[in-house]
């Protein structure tokens, strides 16, 4: 059995404290692979005099060099040919550029085992029938987006009986309709199967505050949940604090916080992230989480905010080993008190320029483009 | 908010007044002229207001840095003796709206007038605070009725100076029109550019060309585009401080403005003088980042990740990039080997590339529209000479290299006055 299968097997999905051997062995079985079968990454580990024969001890994995999403959004690349890709996801390209990962059939087997657990652990999976309302888009043929993907993919753990998108696609562009969505609502208030809201948290804030502008305010069935996924897009200004979202949950739909749960997952760090009854992002066997300093990328202590750096031995069709995001977030060490002893990430906010477009910049784009069309 | 007639508006009621903007214009036009000296006064003593800090509550709100600067460049553009030493250079000492001439043939008898353009619509950039109002104020001297679609990230500070202006002088009041419309609302737009005569566009690439679609054929496009500024460095008279000037103007700008030192080019072809300067530069640049501290997290943040992004970019690419990075603390260096002009990675992070003289003209033609600002440092004796070539190659602004932000009365504006493009003239028969 290899190192990665024995790995996603571990029976407790936050057992971080001891499994840092096994995963180990498995990221070092993964570097191996990808140097092996991907002839950019192996440049680039040379170009940093880094080789999988270095991963002696369960602390050099922080030697690995990450690969920034930002590159995977400029290149193509791969481990194995695409035609065994068992599925490609791409990142939601929310400045243009999106990345596309390429997935093993075994990885993601893999990564079926751990959703499976967590969800177990977060008691969403079940046999009693829900109605879904999905905050996010309707799958269609030109949309890959993972999180497309993910969000119909949450609608099978427990059997659906009907499903209403928020965002529709419609002459070629999406178009929220969260008039829809409140009418599903009502509609749904008093049947005796569970409500489930899947999708991202700022169209689900708009129709509780539509709602509650409206002065609608539902009691709906006690198993309703309101799943949450997918991170705040461009509605970075109506980023409300997660306080508040509670309680407007609680006074327009009547769902209690313990059954808001909140998810995050990337195509580049295909790890389910799910909040703890405390709402915590605790770290999962499956991934460890370096926070690296702004100047410098070297790793800080836990407590201190940085370049969040993700690692994950999931995946064999792309080199997504340690990827290295855009958002800076901090890890902690305290207990939360909810029972699981593995630190928990929390994701402060992205990194970039203040809200304001330079001149300078503004000169070098048009720049860009005339060198483009000469 | 919506400023029209001297009143306030919400921004509901955009439509309402777009529809009756053309028939008040008119009106405006028909009946009332601006008297220079009026909007002079009122400039006077808005700006007098604005350094007794009337307005510090709102100058607060809108940047983290002091307001300190902002007021003194508030108070110094709007002092009568300013403007008026202003007006004396961009439209000419002896200055006269209208004279009589004889010309040597044709019609003997004619008058020459110097008339407002009529309406301008001005579409202000976000990135410098306060810029909308002094874009107004030009028009306002010259005598036209201005219409401002402020840019988005305005936080009222445009649209209380109005109000305080025109409380100053109710004259105003016909001749100014605020709206706070998104770039999105091209219908607003369009109707603004309707009623206009002149368009007067501050921004990058999107703004300009959204411009370019909306306008009215005929009407006057008036472009105050994206520049990209650089230091070139041929010798010294005196290392220390000329590098120390250099390197606190690169912190103050963030290297953000038009003017900002994106490139420094040495005069050199040899990558090893190259590379002195980036090693004898650094400590300045570290001590100027130390300062001035860069506080944004998420912007530093940014910056390292494009840099080792790049880094990653070099690894993979087959051609040897040449390109070197000198990391220093909160700054940084990088060396390349082309004598191409571009835009840094920013706040504090500066391009350093070779440019002997003989190819200063070859290589900035490649950039000509995107010239603006050249920190030239040099030796006494060559001053004259590379100002020359550097003039000649389409720059329009050769300043000290630490003072290449700095403006000062009178100066043109990216090779024009601005005053001047605001007016037309008339040929009257008599």
């Amino acid at each position: 059995m290899g190192y990665r299968r024995k790995l996603f097997s571990v029976k407790n999905p936050f057992d971080t404290e001891n499994t840092n051997e096994i995963f180990l062995a498995a990221v070092r079985e993964n570097c191996e692979f990808h140097y092996k079968n991907c002839p950019e990454y192996k440049k680039i580990l040379d170009s940093m005099g880094f080789s999988p024969n270095d991963l002696k001890t369960y602390e050099d994995i922080a030697k690995i060099p990450p690969i920034p999403t930002l590159f995977f959004k400029s290149h193509k690349i791969y481990s194995m040919p695409k035609n065994k890709f068992f599925i490609t996801a791409t990142s939601s390209g929310t400045s243009g550029k999106f990345s596309e990962i390429g997935f093993d059939f075994l990885g993601l087997l893999n990564g079926l085992n751990m959703v499976l657990k967590i969800f177990k652990w977060r008691n969403i999976t079940t046999l009693r029938p829900s109605h879904y309302i999905i905050l996010g888009y309707r799958p269609h043929k030109g949309n890959n987006t993972a999180v497309t993907k993910t969000a119909l993919g949450y609608t099978f753990f427990s059997p659906a009986l009907s499903r209403t998108f928020a965002l529709k696609f419609k002459d070629g562009k999406y178009s929220p309709d969260l008039e829809g969505v409140i009418s599903a609502i009502k509609k749904y208030e008093h049947s005796r199967c569970g409500v489930r809201f899947i999708g991202f948290p700022s169209y689900t804030y708009f129709a509780m505050q539509l709602m509650d502008e409206r002065g609608i305010s539902v009691k709906l069935p006690k198993n309703s949940k309101i799943m949450l996924g997918g991170g705040w897009k461009q509605f970075y200004k109506e980023r409300v604090d997660k306080r508040d979202f509670y309680a407007l949950a609680k006074k327009t739909l009547g769902i209690d916080e313990e059954n808001i749960i909140e998810s995050f997952g990337a195509a580049e760090h295909p790890i389910l992230y799910c909040d703890c009854k405390n709402h915590h992002f605790h770290i999962p066997v499956y991934s460890r989480v370096i926070i690296r300093d702004v100047n410098t990328l070297k790793p800080v202590p836990n407590g201190e905010m940085g370049l969040v750096n993700l690692i994950t031995p999931m995946v064999k069709a792309t080199p997504i080993l340690s990827v290295m995001t855009d958002d800076l977030g901090v890890i902690h060490d305290e207990k939360c008190g909810c029972g699981i002893n593995s630190p928990y990430l929390e994701i402060i906010g992205r990194v970039g320029v203040r809200d304001i477009k330079t001149c300078a910049a503004g000169a070098a784009e048009l720049l860009n483009e005339l060198e483009e069309t000469k | 908010m919506i400023l029209a007639g001297g009143e306030i508006f919400q921004s509901s009621e955009q439509n309402k007044i777009l529809g009756v903007l053309e028939e008040k214009i008119n009106r405006t036009l028909s009946s009332e002229t601006l008297d220079r000296e009026a909007v002079i006064a009122a400039a006077d003593r808005l700006g007098k207001m604005i350094s007794d800090g009337d307005f510090d509550h709102i100058i607060k709100q809108l940047s983290e840095d002091d307001p300190g600067e902002y007021v003194k460049t508030a108070a110094m553009l709007m002092k009568r003796e300013n403007i008026e030493y202003r007006i004396a250079s961009e439209l000419g000492a002896d200055f006269k709206e209208q004279y009589d001439i004889t010309p040597p043939y044709g019609i003997k008898n004619a008058e020459i007038r110097f008339a407002p353009l009529g309406t301008l619509f001005h579409i202000a950039a976000g990135n410098v605070d306060g810029l909308p109002a002094f874009s107004v104020l030009e028009g306002l001297l010259t005598g036209n009725i201005n219409i401002l679609k402020l840019p988005e990230a305005d936080n009222g500070l445009s649209v209380e100076i109005f109000k305080q202006l025109i409380k100053i002088e109710p004259a105003l009041k016909n001749f100014i029109y605020v709206f706070d419309t998104p770039s999105s609302d091209v219908s607003a737009m369009k109707k603004m550019a309707e009623v206009s005569d002149g368009i007067v566009v501050w921004g990058g690439d999107g703004a300009v060309k959204a411009v370019r679609t909306l306008a009215p054929a005929g009407a006057k496009i008036i472009e105050w585009g994206h520049k990209l500024g650089f230091a070139y460095i041929s010798g010294y008279e005196d290392k220390n401080a000329e590098l120390s000037d250099l390197a606190r103007h690169i912190f103050s700008t963030r290297q953000l403005f038009c003017s900002s030192c994106q490139t420094i080019f040495v005069n050199t072809e040899d990558i090893k003088v190259l590379e002195q300067f980036c090693n004898d530069f650094l400590p300045f640049l570290e001590k100027a980042a130390a300062e001035d501290p860069i506080s944004e997290i998420g912007v530093t943040a940014e910056i390292t990740l494009r840099k080792y992004n790049d880094l990653l970019e070099n690894a993979i690419s087959t051609a040897d990039g040449g390109k070197r990075i000198f990391q220093g603390k909160g700054c940084s260096l990088t060396m390349l080997p082309d004598s191409g002009l571009e835009l840094s990675y920013m706040y504090g992070n500066c391009l350093v590339k070779p440019l002997p003289e003989r190819k200063i003209i070859t290589s900035l033609r490649n950039s000509k529209g995107y010239l603006q600002t050249a920190g030239l440092i040099c030796g006494k004796e060559s001053r004259s000479r590379l100002t020359e070539i550097l003039v000649r190659s389409g720059v329009n602004r050769v300043m000290r290299g630490g003072n290449m932000s700095v403006s000062f009365c009178g100066e043109a504006h990216d090779g024009e006055y601005p005053l001047r493009r605001y007016m037309r003239v008339v040929n009257i028969e008599k």
